[in-house]
């Protein structure tokens, strides 16, 4: 037994619990990787809660992506998993194409969409032009670049709506037939069979996207870097993180900025405590509900 | 200097090998063998001014067989910190931004060249003030200046005379003018050529942390003890009152719109070049950026517009400069300095690579070199640059921290997003100190 | 929605034509639900339109509102590689993918077994440990880990600048593969494995005997993931490599392609495409073993 789980005891420990404990150990100290780390006691922490003005604007934003945007995308990808449902002709054709965006790398999607949804020559705006609308600045814009990360994610849910479809799919006909002969219409129907049915999953997406939202990074970095310079902001020198004004500046893109581009790799650690204990409580959560779960878990990157 | 091209560090090396074989310097491995000690240098410049460094290092590889010299371009300041500290660095580094000296000199990241310059008798009153001054930090120098730059106006002689207009304006009231007067717009109200462009970001001349700015105002960012005093210099609220004025005139939404569909800076469609935007400030390597890319362009050039208040600045600019070092943990020191020695000293390495890249030469002999090819519109920059009134942006532990957090203030103040400027200046003054003192917790210079 | 039904006490059984206003009712409901289909299969394959247009604009074009390129450049999808190393970023990303997710297999298929069929001590906390180490976002471990590298030196190698830092852990243990695998391994009837036990193998040779075959499904769906995973894996690499450009991926080039040649959008939008199309050649290739892939583990998970 103990040569089977060698590997994982190994790279656990190695890979992950070691670290966790420096983690908390770098967090009350001042590192910059040239000269040893020096102990200075909780004065990074007070740095998080009173002086740096960043931290408020990121948590909030992953808190919105968190509370707003993962609820979205599992009631569009469950929709669109209903509509497909009942898809008689072109099922396969259907499902290829809501699947295919899903595909995409993060990087090749973000850069696509930034570029047609730039505010002034971006497709996107152009087609509204057409159609009497002013578009609006999309990424450049603070109130905009948040729902525009938003579109990005739901045009790649294509995973999540593909399990959704498989559990819609495999609803007992039995159940709704008897439901209909009990005079259910087809909401009743929904609410009263295919839901109930499927929740496991449904739970187990949400879980899942939360859990992906805490670490939400590529998407934000690459979309503030790029639309950034296309709105001719000046190049290299400028730290372009959050562009615009903040608006994209998640948890995980300000621990980034900390720890590898100031290379305050002790305050990092501090920032990397905060996101451990809020992260660490949502998985307490998730484990002591999981005799709902724990069946249904596994999902999709 | 926050270009993009190619370093010419290579010919300067001819004549840096030369000196280091007579100088010993300290202790760093410094082993001379037989063969040829490859050197690599890292600098930001791409393209065409990246063959023009090239062209000014290889003259002094040929000079000198014991080293051999590999230049890497397009370097950021991220890509010199990652490699330092992961003990993967080059040989010779060199940074646009010279804000983070204060970083690199305060962390020991680059090394401290005083040994080196006592050994050689360099002497260090051949470069000008405000370079030595954005070479060092709290008295430790960890770099020399190569080439510098300064910020001058750009005006599209075709438009003035369209518009009317004979010289190009001196106070930022007549800037404010001229810039509504050369504006154009379509039917629909969307701009089609903007006058002035005063968005903070927008291209080089308007970096968000106002520094290119500050000295048109002779507004300081610290006062003798380092403590930010944003929110009691006045020049700093005139400064920002006048910018968000003409923002609001254009109408905010408007200029991002146009902004989104100009060409990149550092392109052939730059939104000067093709006379989408009529002034522009702008460094001096925009004069051979032109000629290169745009040699019919009918444009001139002029000091910057002053505060009205203050008409004696007329003539000064905003200052900085290339800066040039050996990272820690370089392999090859000794070689590494005599490079480095040469390119910053010798006079017709400067002034071939000043010749190349219009880029201002950095030391007072290099600047009357008979090498340097006139040029009236670029002579501009040369005065700008020895204006006594000229500033740089200030040196602090947390480098370019501290101008990244006025940067996210101006951005949203021109957005409308602060109330009240005197109380949104405090509380950014506050957040500097902060941020510095936190920066120089870990027992790095006090 | 429909509120006619079959009238109570009818039989299921008896599946007599539904009466002409229960088949009209349902027949615009399918139409509805077609034209809410097509519409949603026309806003998900705007995108990729409209990227692929853009690549074969010229430049110019690609800067300005037009949505038709006048005339196609095809030469575009050429001078990408002349533009940028398109091939050395492929091939960088292929060593990491493959051999990560080599790595990743042969490491996690033994742990899954422990987990799943041995009976051990600690089995169950060692899989809640697993559960943990997978549901908490990297950014908690990602300081110290670059610290770690950064200070290891063997013989002179330097770790950092290379892919290796993001190879070497996937060789002992992933915690999402484990999970996956282990999940699968559960529903393996007990009895085979009796059955082998019985005629006297060791362990270890029911796994790579018995358990191997039954589970290629399952073992097919952990590679697919995990070679798309770091296919498409932007975050660790910007760490590692991003100031080694002759390392990078294509996920790091593809985001640096922009300042590499002052941005010509056009050809951006041609690599964004190159980059695109492994991921969906191999869904064509591949479809079926896709979707039941990704249906598996969100299914049985």
């Amino acid at each position: 037994m103990l040569l089977l789980m060698s590997p994982w005891l190994a790279g656990f420990s190695i890979f992950f619990g070691y670290p966790l404990v420096m983690t908390g150990y770098l967090s009350f100290t001042h590192y910059d990787l040239l000269s040893p780390a020096k102990w200075i006691g909780w004065a990074n922490y007070s740095y998080l809660l009173h002086g740096d003005p960043q931290v408020w604007p990121a948590v909030v934003n992953s808190l919105e992506w968190i509370g707003i945007v993962v609820p979205l995308q599992v009631l569009f990808a469950f929709g669109v998993a209903l509509m497909l449902a009942r898809a008689r002709l072109g099922l396969g054709f259907f499902r290829t194409v809501f699947y295919l965006p899903a595909l995409a790398p993060p990087v090749a999607a973000t850069l696509g969409f930034v570029y047609l949804l730039n505010p002034a020559t971006g497709p996107i705006n152009t087609v509204l032009g057409h159609l009497g609308i002013q578009g609006p600045l999309w990424f450049q814009s603070p109130s905009w670049a948040k729902p525009s990360l938003a579109l990005l994610s739901l045009w790649g849910v294509g995973n999540t709506m593909i399990i959704f479809l498989a559990a819609i799919l495999d609803v007992p006909r039995h159940l709704y037939e008897s439901a209909e002969l009990d005079g259910a219409g087809p909401l009743r129907r929904l609410r009263w069979v295919t839901l109930p049915t499927v929740s496991p999953v449904v739970l187990f997406a949400a879980v899942f996207g939360v859990i992906q939202g805490l670490q939400y990074f590529t998407q934000a970095y690459v979309a503030a870097n790029i639309a950034a310079g296309q709105a001719s902001q000046a190049g290299d020198t400028i730290n372009n993180l959050g562009y615009p004004q903040d608006a994209t500046l998640f948890y995980p893109v300000l621990l980034y900025q900390h720890g590898f581009v100031n290379f305050n790799m002790g305050y990092a650690s501090a920032l990397a405590m905060l996101l451990l204990a809020v992260a660490f409580a949502v998985v307490l959560v998730i484990l002591l509900n999981s005799r709902r779960w724990v069946h249904y878990a596994g999902a999709v990157r | 200097m926050r270009r993009v091209t190619g370093s010419l560090l290579a010919a300067a090396a001819v004549g840096a090998a030369l000196t280091a074989a007579i100088t010993m310097g300290s202790a760093h491995a410094g082993a001379r063998s037989a063969k040829a000690d490859k050197l690599v240098v890292w600098v930001g410049w791409s393209k065409r001014e990246l063959s023009v460094f090239k062209s000014v290092v290889s003259e002094y590889d040929a000079k000198h067989p014991e080293v051999q010299i590999k230049v890497v371009g397009s370097i950021n300041d991220t890509k010199i910190t990652n490699a330092i500290r992961s003990g993967n660095a080059p040989d010779v580094v060199s940074s646009f931004t010279s804000a983070n000296v204060g970083v690199y000199c305060g962390t020991g990241a680059w090394v401290d060249l005083s040994p080196y310059l006592k050994k050689d008798h360099v002497d260090l009153s051949q470069f000008p003030k405000t370079s030595l001054y954005y070479t060092q930090y709290k008295g430790k120098r960890c770099a020399l200046p190569l080439l510098a730059d300064s910020y001058g106006l750009y005006y599209n002689k075709a438009l003035f005379r369209k518009a009317g207009i004979t010289k190009p304006p001196k106070t930022f009231t007549e800037l404010a003018a001229d810039a509504k007067k050369l504006t154009q717009r379509a039917k629909s109200g969307k701009l089609k050529v903007m006058g002035f462009d005063p968005f903070w970001g927008f291209y080089s001349g308007n970096f968000a942390d106002m520094t290119n700015y500050a000295p048109l105002f002779a507004a300081t960012y610290l006062d003798g003890k380092g403590k930010a005093i944003l929110a009691s210099r006045f020049a700093w609220s005139k400064l920002l009152r006048w910018q968000k004025k003409l923002i609001d005139y254009y109408g905010y939404d408007k200029v991002v719109r146009f902004q989104a569909g100009l060409g990149d800076e550092f392109s052939p469609s730059n939104a000067f070049e093709v006379g989408k935007i009529a002034m522009l400030m702008d460094g001096e390597w925009r004069v051979a950026f032109i000629a290169a890319e745009h040699p019919k362009l009918s444009y001139g050039t002029a000091p910057m517009p002053v505060d009205d208040a203050h008409p004696n600045l007329y003539g000064a600019g905003s200052v900085n400069g290339t800066i040039i070092g050996i990272p820690k943990g370089g392999k090859h020191a000794d070689e590494a300095w005599a490079l480095v020695k040469y390119l910053t000293t010798n006079d017709h390495a400067l002034a071939k690579f000043s010749n190349g890249i219009r880029n201002v030469p950095s030391t007072r002999t290099s600047a009357k070199s008979p090498e340097l090819k006139p040029d009236p519109r670029f002579q501009t920059f040369i005065r700008i640059f020895n204006n006594p009134n000229s500033a740089t942006a200030p040196i602090t532990a947390a480098g370019n921290a501290n101008l990244t957090l006025v940067g996210r203030f101006t951005v949203k103040w021109q957005a409308g997003k602060v109330k009240n400027l005197h109380d949104g200046l405090k509380k950014l003054d506050r957040q500097i100190d902060a941020q510095n003192a936190q920066a120089s917790a870990g027992g790095g210079p006090p | 929605m429909s509120t006619a039904s079959v009238p109570v006490g009818a039989a299921a059984l008896v599946r007599r034509r539904p009466p002409p206003a229960v088949r009209r009712q349902r027949f615009l409901v399918a139409v509805a639900n077609h034209s809410l289909l097509i519409a949603a299969a026309i806003m998900f394959l705007a995108p990729f339109a409209f990227i692929v247009l853009t690549a074969l604009m010229t430049n110019d074009q690609a800067l300005s509102s037009h949505l038709w390129p006048h005339p196609f450049r095809w030469r575009n999808f050429s001078d990408v590689f002349h533009q940028a190393p398109l091939l050395r970023w492929t091939l960088n990303t292929m060593i990491y993918s493959v051999v990560a997710t080599i790595g990743v297999v042969v490491s996690s298929v033994p742990v899954a077994y422990a987990l799943a069929r041995l009976r051990w001590r600690g089995r169950n906390l060692a899989f809640m440990v697993v559960l943990i180490a997978l549901m908490l976002p990297p950014q908690v471990t990602v300081v110290p880990l670059y610290v770690m590298w950064s200070k290891l030196h063997p013989f002179g190698f330097h770790f950092i600048g290379t892919l290796w830092p993001l190879i070497i852990p996937n060789w002992l243990g992933d915690a999402f593969s484990i999970f996956l695998l282990r999940q699968f391994f559960l529903t393996i009837p007990e009895e085979y494995l009796d059955a082998a036990r019985v005629d006297g193998c060791g362990e270890l040779r029911i796994l790579t005997t018995v358990v191997l075959r039954m589970a290629k499904p399952a073992i097919a769906a952990v590679a697919l993931f995990s070679f798309l995973y770091t296919f498409n894996d932007f975050f660790l690499p910007l760490l590692y490599v991003g100031e080694n450009p002759s390392h990078w991926v294509l996920s790091i080039g593809l985001s640096e392609f922009r300042s590499l040649r002052q941005v010509q959008w056009n050809l951006t939008m041609a690599a964004t495409l190159l980059v695109m199309a492994p991921a969906i050649v191999l869904f064509f290739l591949a479809q079926r073993a896709f979707i039941e892939g990704v249906t598996l583990t969100g299914v049985k998970g």
